[in-house]
């Protein structure tokens, strides 16, 4: 009864963040790539919520997915129609509960929404870098990132949290700095891209280069392979849900006017659905970041030569929480588990629980008070 | 109700509480929320796993600090190496494990040893019921009616006993506890004991 009753006042309680900002940091020094390669400087655009306490020890960073950014709770200004990406996780008295905590939210290196990226001006020599942007790892993104840290000064990481390419970037965290985090939480993520996932994003780019507004990279800003980029979209975007998730919010629903012989105008709701995200995502992603991107995540992959996992997870000091999906296909419940048991058969501190909902992968996103629950009990334990 | 239910887990705790050494490596197998667990963690500093599928227990285990693993039984245990484990516990899990067999020797071949738990139902109370009210037992392990339960198999002291002798499973500690399950007791066990512990290797 206690814990019921606590869950609800806590919903109650629970705010909108309101009116946020975001920062530019900037670091001047040579940034060189993992893969090889380097740019003289670069820029991370973030937010943070919350008020860091005087110990420093209570910042949660929060990692973003492929399509994601740095904008994951509250509004620029009243009049935006949407709050960001994960507004419903992050805010007073939310499951992150910026109460308690400082959080942080870092776009990636390589990105299109204010950091450096493919798209950016290359200071040597005044023109975007486009393709000659070097090779982008995960461990490149979690990288800068760290620098960010640094510059806010912060020895210690409460938590870093992310789903999907956010979960690589967490686990890589883990690894890379095991003193400086002490939780992590990767939901919907896995230890390496699968064939499958490999696959699917192969198409995605395809259908990116083969766009001839793709210009082997070279396309002027506010042009670029818009067909190639919402195709690309759309296809992703069905991996991120499930069939019994669509058949509930779709089914077979038609639009009115779709009598008559007509073979290209939308006849079903799904088609108009995947249609307005394909389109949405032109307006604000670049192409090139996309294939950059997509190339890190594919080729994520922690269980190194040796082909063992817990060669690499030996190095985790944190406590981990995984969460998987069940209706997950993209990055499975199986996948979830792997790093669970590696991390368990190390000796290390991990817990992996499971959220059984209709969604697929981008379950991790959607009002859940399962889900919520979950992350509530291993930030506040 | 609530107290008695709460004393019986009490005294099960208890005693595996005192059979795990300080510091050992533990796989709780049906950990629920975590509580012994937590305890070992506390009382023994023990590095503890709990295994549960219920994901209601998976989260009282979170907020324990406990580590959990939400999925079954038999799919964790092969992720382990042979003698991972010092103990691996099977406190009132293997009445409704579906080939508790199978189970028994995993666990002993991941943990060095196996602490087991059950209700005897070969105590006269359960028997009785059984041959004059034609009831099966209800009691804290078995709480529900059968239309509520999930399938479970009764097993009494005599019959584990000969299934770890058949097996050649040794027995190296037991407790019988009484039908309140408050005292410890020797005699005619298996008509006389609520409540079997033991501890099998082998």
């Amino acid at each position: 009864m206690t814990e019921i009753q606590i869950e609800l006042d806590s919903d109650n309680l629970s705010k909108n963040i309101g009116l946020v900002k975001y920062v530019d940091f900037t670091s001047t020094e040579t940034f060189i790539f993992e893969g090889g390669g380097s740019i003289n400087g670069f820029t991370l655009r973030y937010e943070t919520y919350g008020r860091l306490n005087d110990k420093k020890n209570n910042a949660i960073l929060i990692c973003h997915a492929i399509s994601g950014d740095h904008h994951c709770a509250g509004k620029y200004t009243v009049e935006d129609r949407k709050p960001g990406w994960w507004d419903n996780m992050v805010g007073p008295g939310k499951a992150i509960d910026t109460n308690l905590f400082f959080v942080i939210c870092s776009n990636c290196l390589g990105g299109c929404q204010g950091s450096t990226g493919p798209s950016s001006v290359d200071p040597g020599t005044g023109k975007p870098y486009r393709l000659d942007f070097p090779s982008l790892t995960i461990r490149d993104i979690v990288r800068a990132q760290n620098l960010l840290i640094e510059y806010l000064n912060l020895n210690e990481l409460y938590c870093v949290v992310g789903g999907s390419m956010g979960g690589m970037q967490v686990l890589q965290w883990a690894i890379d700095y095991p003193d400086k985090v002490k939780r992590i939480l990767p939901l919907a993520s896995a230890a390496r891209q699968s064939a499958q996932a490999i696959a699917f994003n192969e198409v995605g780019r395809c259908s990116i280069v083969q766009d001839p507004g793709w210009k082997e990279g070279n396309y002027s800003l506010g042009e670029g392979p818009s067909v190639g980029l919402s195709v690309a979209r759309m296809m992703a975007h069905i991996t991120y849900l499930s069939d019994k998730g669509m058949e509930i919010k779709f089914g077979r629903n038609r639009r009115k006017d779709t009598k008559g012989h007509h073979l290209t105008k939308i006849e079903f709701e799904v088609e108009g659905y995947l249609r307005y995200q394909g389109q949405a995502f032109i307006n604000r992603f670049d192409a090139n970041t996309y294939l950059y991107f997509s190339k890190a995540i594919d080729r994520f992959d922690l269980h190194g030569e040796a082909g063992k996992l817990e060669d690499i997870l030996s190095k985790v000091q944190a406590r981990a929480l995984i969460i998987g999906f069940t209706s997950d296909w993209l990055y499975t419940p199986r996948q979830n588990r792997e790093i669970v048991t590696a991390l368990l058969r190390c000796g290390k501190n991990a817990t992996y629980a499971e959220v059984d909902m209709d969604l697929g992968h981008d379950s991790f996103l959607i009002d859940a008070p399962e889900l919520y629950n979950f992350v509530r009990s291993f930030l506040n334990d | 109700m609530v107290t008695r239910n709460l004393s019986k887990r009490q005294i099960d705790l208890e005693i595996i509480s005192e059979w795990v050494e300080p510091k050992s490596r533990v796989l709780d197998l049906g950990c629920g929320r975590g509580v012994l667990l937590q305890n070992l963690k506390s009382e023994k500093s023990i590095y503890g796993v709990g295994v549960d599928t219920d994901p209601i227990k998976i989260n009282g285990c979170i907020k324990r600090g406990v580590n959990a693993y939400q999925g079954e039984i038999g799919g964790i245990l092969k992720e382990f190496s042979d003698k991972t484990f010092d103990v691996v516990i099977c406190s009132r899990t293997v009445q409704e494990l579906i080939n508790p067999a199978n189970i028994i020797f995993e666990a002993l071949r991941v943990g060095r040893a196996v602490m087991i738990g059950f209700v005897n139902h070969g105590y006269w109370v359960n028997r009785f019921n059984m041959v004059f009210k034609g009831n099966r037992v209800i009691n804290d392990v078995y709480p529900q009616h059968w239309y509520e339960s999930s399938p479970e198999n009764p097993v009494t002291i005599n019959e584990f006993e000969l299934f770890c002798k058949e097996s050649q499973i040794r027995i190296q500690r037991k407790v019988y506890l009484s039908g309140d399950w408050d005292t410890k007791l020797t005699f005619l066990p298996n008509l006389l004991s609520g409540y079997a512990l033991y501890e099998i290797a082998l």
